[in-house]
């Protein structure tokens, strides 16, 4: 092993305390650590479809009208964004996947928002209403692959054009 | 890997989500595996304040933790070269699986990225990756961290070959191979379109 310059990388050995400690003998198997885990997260879901109903009505409430005025503007976005990435981040640990594939859905819509594109009202409508959908409790469980009609036209809509940049940031550049 | 069960009993785990039902969730999960110590924060400064406070072995870290960013995060630990927990092991959650962030996760530091919502099976998979495969740290100009080329020998479970995947099947040799001259040829031609 030798000193790095500037220009030369260094490369050295770390065994950290956490590999040190977790190759000790007598971990607990696999399986068994797997079985626990499960078990643990089973304990969430009897309260778990509360906080999902309260998480989309804060979605809901955070999303203008699309006739309002508000609707073209930025400011509602963050907090939209946060709540849908909440919804994405844990649903379908809870047995709604198709939850957090909608919500995963509309980040990307919101994260295009912000960085300039068209304002769908009717983007963001066919995804709250896909929302309400899976919210149901006949929908628990499903994959975005067991509703594959519903499932495909969302995914469609993402590469809408509406939803590309109007400018990009090499075009800005060159206008300034 | 010949032995893949990891003993987490005393250590630390840092889990920094600005989404505190998550950390909850990820939390027991952690706790399911043997873990007796977990500590939840939901921001950058909280988390300065909890790796400095106490001996944290392992953080996992969203990808999108406020103000900046999870990778934001990560590289300010990594660049400090008074920072005493420099060479952490650090887990980047996400739920944006695109090539791009999965490049930016890497290139910050990052020694592996869980997809969010994270299962049982695939965080202890990373667990036990990072645990039982050495990487040696890059300190160079331009990077501090665990090396971006690194061979996987074989996966745990979980990462990139999946689990239930089905080996393939190949067929029985039908007749003579490609001969030097015919792949060049054939790159030749690709070549001139």
């Amino acid at each position: 092993m030798s000193h790095g310059t500037l220009n030369k990388a260094r490369e050295f050995f770390v065994d950290s305390r956490f590999q040190k400690m977790a190759r000790r003998p007598g971990g607990m198997p696999r399986e068994q650590a797997l079985k626990n885990a499960n078990e643990n997260v089973d304990a969430f879901k009897p309260e778990f479809t509360a906080w999902l109903d309260d998480r989309l009505n804060e979605l809901f409430d955070a999303i203008p009208n699309p006739e309002a005025v508000e609707f073209d503007k930025l400011e509602w976005i963050d907090a939209a964004d946060i709540h849908s990435q909440q919804l994405a981040d844990v649903a379908a640990t809870m047995d709604y996947q198709f939850v957090s594939f909608v919500a995963n859905n509309l980040c990307m819509i919101f994260e295009a928002l912000k960085r300039g594109a068209e304002h769908n009202g009717t983007i963001i409508t066919c995804h709250v209403d896909a929302l309400r959908l899976a919210r149901q409790q006949q929908y628990r469980g499903m994959r975005p692959e067991d509703l594959p009609e519903l499932s495909d036209g969302l995914r469609r809509v993402l590469n809408s054009p509406s939803l590309q940049p109007k400018v990009d940031d090499n075009d800005r550049s060159r206008e300034r | 890997m010949s032995n893949d069960n990891i003993n987490l009993r005393g250590l630390t785990f840092l889990i920094a989500d600005q989404n505190s039902y998550f950390s909850s969730i990820c939390n027991s999960i952690l706790r399911g595996f043997g873990a007796t110590k977990v500590i939840e924060v939901h921001d950058a400064n909280e988390a300065i304040k909890a790796l400095t406070t106490y001996k944290i072995d392992l953080l996992l870290c969203d990808a999108k933790l406020p103000p900046t960013s999870g990778m934001h995060f990560t590289r300010s630990i990594r660049w400090d070269k008074e920072c005493e927990f420099r060479t952490l092991p650090i887990l980047i959650m996400t739920s944006d699986t695109r090539s791009t962030m999965i490049a930016n996760a890497r290139d910050c530091g990052a020694n592996m990225v869980v997809v969010k919502p994270v299962s049982p099976s695939s965080l202890y998979d990373r667990l036990a990756w990072i645990a039982f495969n050495a990487r040696m740290f890059v300190d160079s100009a331009k990077y501090f961290g665990p090396n971006r080329r690194f061979k996987i020998e074989g996966y745990p479970n979980g990462v990139g070959r999946r689990k239930g995947d089905n080996t393939a099947d190949i067929g029985e040799v039908t007749g003579p191979a490609l001969s030097q001259d015919d792949i060049d040829n054939l790159l030749k031609t690709a070549r001139n379109g």
